[in-house]
């Protein structure tokens, strides 16, 4: 049965509501120390089911950012420990939120949504904004590279910002668009209410349900305790 | 017989012609409440969609600050930060998908990745209602530039009084923090409150007039169509 096979993905709109549980509850407690303690379980608890991957990628950055402010909050509230504690708990509420929501892949996104019957130029423009940005960072590679192999000068510079970089980066982006556009509409793809089917059809397991209740038991816990 | 014949069929043609003049007025009945509707309304294409799935990208990735900026309890700070990004790009998809509708699109694929970076940002979509409205009741459409503009210029200022109220939400404390707090929020500072805000409109101002050169530039080249 598929409800019991084991899935290394988290179903997408559940990852999102867990995403939601964990920053809301983060923020509302941010000035105890339980919230500490329930951040550190639900960081365990997303490694264990599967995002382990982003997880280890958030931490470094929580730990500098986090960090950076929570001394700030610190000396500025007269050395008060519980300034601190309340500042690192929120970038840890806000850092730990979207550990799920990297995981969640935009292809499983989109058709979790067609299920649902989203409108057709939604999912599609939910789908393209996901997945363009690894083709967005290359385009700006290649515009910086232009620029260095023409002598452009510093980026810093407005005029030169303008010119020789946002104008040939946006003028590359209304071709991309275009070709995207055009290759779309050859695999059929259209914005009316023609029928549609979706092959891999994203379904709750039971890994999912074990992971929100898991949070949820979590939350109970550390408002009862 | 032969002139009953006749009569049927004269009568049957004058009936034919008269139904087929008939369909013809309403056909162009039709296409001029087609027209009509083409003045406001106009239906979306793959290509407007994508082209404006490619432009929020670019939002979304100039925005990455935000998850930084939300734990700064500095009123309008996001919105300072994020000003000239949320102005300038949504200008330039509204200046080549000149469609109602087309920000309110905009800030729905935007949403999605905004609830994991901070929550009540998704009431964007509300605030790019209120801006479409506004600019369809005071221009009647995007035809003028300076629709696009106008636009692009309230977009981002009417989060303003929804953050304000999430800040006093979360950051109301008591105790040793609330001076730390106070300090940083600016407190019942009107003054501080109303020149942020105006800070906050010139920003996007600023970011939605280079949009519209942007735009203006690229369909000088015949680039955006």
């Amino acid at each position: 049965m598929p409800f019991f096979r084991y899935k290394r993905n988290l179903y997408p709109l559940i990852a999102i509501a867990s995403a939601l549980l964990i920053m809301v509850f983060g923020l509302v407690m941010a000035r105890t120390v339980v919230c500490s303690y329930f951040l550190l379980g639900a960081f365990v608890w997303v490694i264990l089911f599967g995002c382990y991957k982003q997880a280890l990628k958030a931490l470094p950055l929580f730990i500098v950012f986090g960090g950076a402010f929570a001394l700030i909050a610190f000396f500025s509230s007269e050395k008060n420990f519980d300034g601190a504690l309340a500042m690192a708990n929120r970038f840890g509420a806000v850092f730990l939120a979207i550990i799920p929501s990297t995981s969640i892949q935009a292809v499983a996104m989109t058709r979790n949504l067609s299920q649902l019957h989203t409108p057709r130029g939604i999912t599609l423009g939910m789908l393209i904004t996901m997945s363009f940005i690894p083709v967005l960072k290359a385009e700006i590679k290649r515009v910086r590279e232009a620029m260095r192999t023409r002598g452009a000068g510093s980026i810093l510079n407005p005029k030169i910002f303008y010119r020789a970089f946002l104008i040939p980066l946006v003028t590359r982006l209304v071709d991309i668009s275009d070709t995207l556009a055009l290759s779309i509409e050859t695999r059929g793809f259209t914005l009316g209410k023609s029928k549609y089917t979706v092959y891999k059809k994203e379904a709750v397991n039971y890994m999912d349900v074990v992971y929100i209740f898991g949070l949820v038991a979590g939350i109970v816990l550390c408002v009862v305790l | 017989m032969n002139e009953e014949k006749e009569k049927e069929q004269a009568a049957a043609i004058a009936e034919l012609i008269a139904n087929s003049n008939e369909s013809g007025q309403k056909t162009d009945e039709k296409l001029e409440t087609a027209k009509d509707t083409k003045g406001i309304f106009q239906k979306y294409k793959i290509k407007d969609i994508v082209f404006l799935a490619i432009i929020t990208c670019c939002t979304l990735v100039t925005g990455a600050i935000m998850p930084l900026l939300v734990n700064v309890p500095l009123f309008g700070i996001i919105q300072l930060g994020l000003g000239l990004q949320f102005s300038l790009f949504p200008v330039i998809g509204m200046m080549k998908v000149k469609k109602p509708f087309a920000l309110l699109l905009q800030s729905m694929f935007i949403s999605v990745f905004l609830v994991f970076m901070f929550p009540p940002m998704v009431l964007l979509i509300a605030c790019a209602l209120v801006a479409e409205l506004l600019t369809l009741l005071i221009f009647r459409g995007y035809r003028s530039d300076w629709a696009c503009v106008f636009a692009g210029t309230l977009y981002l200022p009417l989060t303003l009084p929804l953050l304000y109220m999430y800040y006093n939400v979360f950051y109301t404390v008591s105790g040793e923090e609330k001076a730390a707090v106070s300090m940083f929020i600016g407190g019942g500072n009107t003054g501080l409150i109303v020149g942020i805000s105006f800070a906050v409109l010139a920003v996007c101002f600023i970011g939605s007039v280079i949009g519209m050169v942007i735009a203006r530039e690229l369909k000088k080249a015949g680039k955006l169509k």
